[in-house]
């Protein structure tokens, strides 16, 4: 859909300039290889109460790693509600959940419209499918609420090769960072949840070099690995242990039904880590 | 005491404890739904037997003994948490307009708190006093820009709220005359301007 109502930049992807004696640069093929534990997630930051008009918000930070070859997430969220509906709705014995995901147009090398593409339109149908089972939607009868995410900083790659197809697996993590920091935002709104939601990725991968079979790893990054077969997306409540939304994507043998199983349960791992982030960011705020 | 909870934290046995606001009950425990600080309130001793029954009271289905837990947002952020209209409560509202069948107002205050949101009522002239419904004239008991003191008695539809004044001491608060000066009221259905003299018909609600 073409945006005739403003002036966009220029289509394709823009780069930041390059210097040639800059020593950060990884001369060879800007592989970057893991140096976390297979289990283990980047370093999160959490802050709730960052935005004062909205009745609730909460900002995350990932970690970048490899020392600036791969640029960190950074996701801003802010709850606004609950507020009455418009004249036009019908009744509603409960809350109307409306979730927003929208890339901001710098996020990324490619650059993103003002409309919402069929990716954000994707992440947030899946967020809101993930926090319409931690919400306690009928105490808050006849009213909406929005949740609305802006990617500042998407998790990409900053080289100049290698990003066509690579693009699609960040989605896979930025839909984690949005579930873990919409369900502080929530708390922060004083909306009624069954538990703290979070989110968590998977992914079967091969590295490169050494050719032996794939392993699982949790929070992928696709500049560390030579390919990753698929990932996993999963919203889970640790108290309750319930998972709210799934998401695979990627090529797995359809008769391997325990992979799939190790690939979830791998994920309920990532999930748990960003949760613990999220108790003590809540604990913060009280304190 | 004030321990802090977040949603999902286990509160204790339902056996326990009665749920208060942001808790929830799950497979027979108590859970936190709010991040906030939890608060233990002790039963009010049950009137003594002197007082009579005079109406048929269930006394099995809550044990009454029993301290409430609940979990509130005070400290937590200097913001009022959003309440809504539940129905039973009292509110503030201002009339927006009129016509013959109804009342259309919007409320102000609920309880203690001041709303944020806007939310919108309806006092049908069915529900403006409690006598003589059929002679209600809601041209008689309202006019726009009034304050009027109100109990919710519905969700109503998709808009709005329906809103009662079949009470003595529910109906308008606070009104002004037709040469714009502040009223007082003389008695249950007039109000007379200071200036001009002339009252006009209002529901009046009695004063405290």
């Amino acid at each position: 859909m073409a945006d005739r109502r403003r002036i966009n930049g220029p289509a394709g992807a823009t780069l930041p300039p390059v210097y040639l004696n800059e020593d950060a640069q990884p001369s060879d093929d800007s592989k970057i290889s893991r140096t976390r534990a297979a289990n283990a997630i980047r370093k999160l930051y959490l802050k709730t109460g960052v935005t004062p008009s909205a009745s609730g918000s909460a900002y995350l930070e990932i970690e970048a790693p490899g020392g600036g070859a791969v640029s960190g997430l950074k996701l801003s969220c802010t709850v606004h509600g609950p507020r009455s509906l418009p004249r036009s709705t019908p009744f509603s014995p409960h809350i109307i959940l409306s979730t927003h995901v929208k890339y901001a147009p710098f996020a990324t090398k490619q650059r993103h419209g003002y409309l919402r593409d069929p990716m954000e339109r994707d992440l947030g149908t899946h967020l809101e499918a993930a926090l319409r089972g931690a919400i306690i939607a009928d105490r808050w009868p006849k009213s909406g609420v929005d949740v609305i995410i802006s990617i500042i900083e998407g998790d990409q790659d900053r080289q100049t090769s290698k990003s066509q197809e690579l693009g699609s697996w960040e989605t896979m993590n930025a839909l984690a960072g949005c579930i873990t920091v919409a369900s502080a935002a929530l708390a922060d709104a004083g909306i009624d949840c069954v538990d703290t939601i979070a989110g968590g990725v998977a992914a079967l991968v091969k590295d490169a070099g050494d050719n032996n079979s794939p392993r699982i790893v949790i929070d992928p990054i696709p500049l560390e690995h030579e390919k990753i077969l698929s990932a996993c997306c999963v919203a889970y409540l640790p108290t309750r242990d319930e998972v709210t939304n799934l998401w695979f994507k990627g090529d797995l043998p359809a008769s391997d039904m325990e992979l799939y199983t190790q690939l979830v349960e791998t994920g309920i791992q990532a999930a748990k880590s960003a949760n613990l982030v999220l108790v003590e960011c809540l604990h913060e705020t009280m304190g | 005491m004030s321990t802090l909870a977040i949603p999902g934290q286990l509160l204790g046995s339902a056996a326990k404890f009665q749920p208060g606001p942001g808790t929830h009950i799950h497979e027979s425990n108590l859970y936190s739904s709010l991040l906030g600080s939890v608060v233990i309130t002790q039963p009010a001793k049950a009137p003594g037997p002197t007082k009579r029954l005079n109406k048929i009271i269930n006394t099995t289905t809550t044990p009454a003994e029993l301290p409430t837990i609940s979990v509130s947002r005070s400290g937590v952020s200097e913001k009022q948490r959003e309440t809504l209209p539940e129905v039973g409560n009292i509110v503030l509202c201002r009339v927006i307009r009129i016509t013959p069948g109804q009342a259309v107002v919007a409320i102000l205050i609920c309880g203690d708190t001041v709303l944020d949101a806007e939310w919108q009522g309806l006092i049908r002239a069915q529900d403006v006093r409690a006598t003589e419904k059929d002679r209600v004239k809601i041209y008689e008991s309202f006019r726009p820009g009034d304050i009027v003191r109100a109990e919710v008695i519905s969700l109503g539809d998709q808009a709005n709220y329906y809103l009662s004044t079949a009470r003595n001491e529910l109906g308008v608060i606070i009104a002004s005359s037709e040469a714009g000066n502040a009223m007082y009221p003389v008695n249950w259905k007039e109000y007379r301007d200071p200036e001009t003299g002339l009252s006009e018909p209002r529901k009046v609600a009695k004063p405290y």
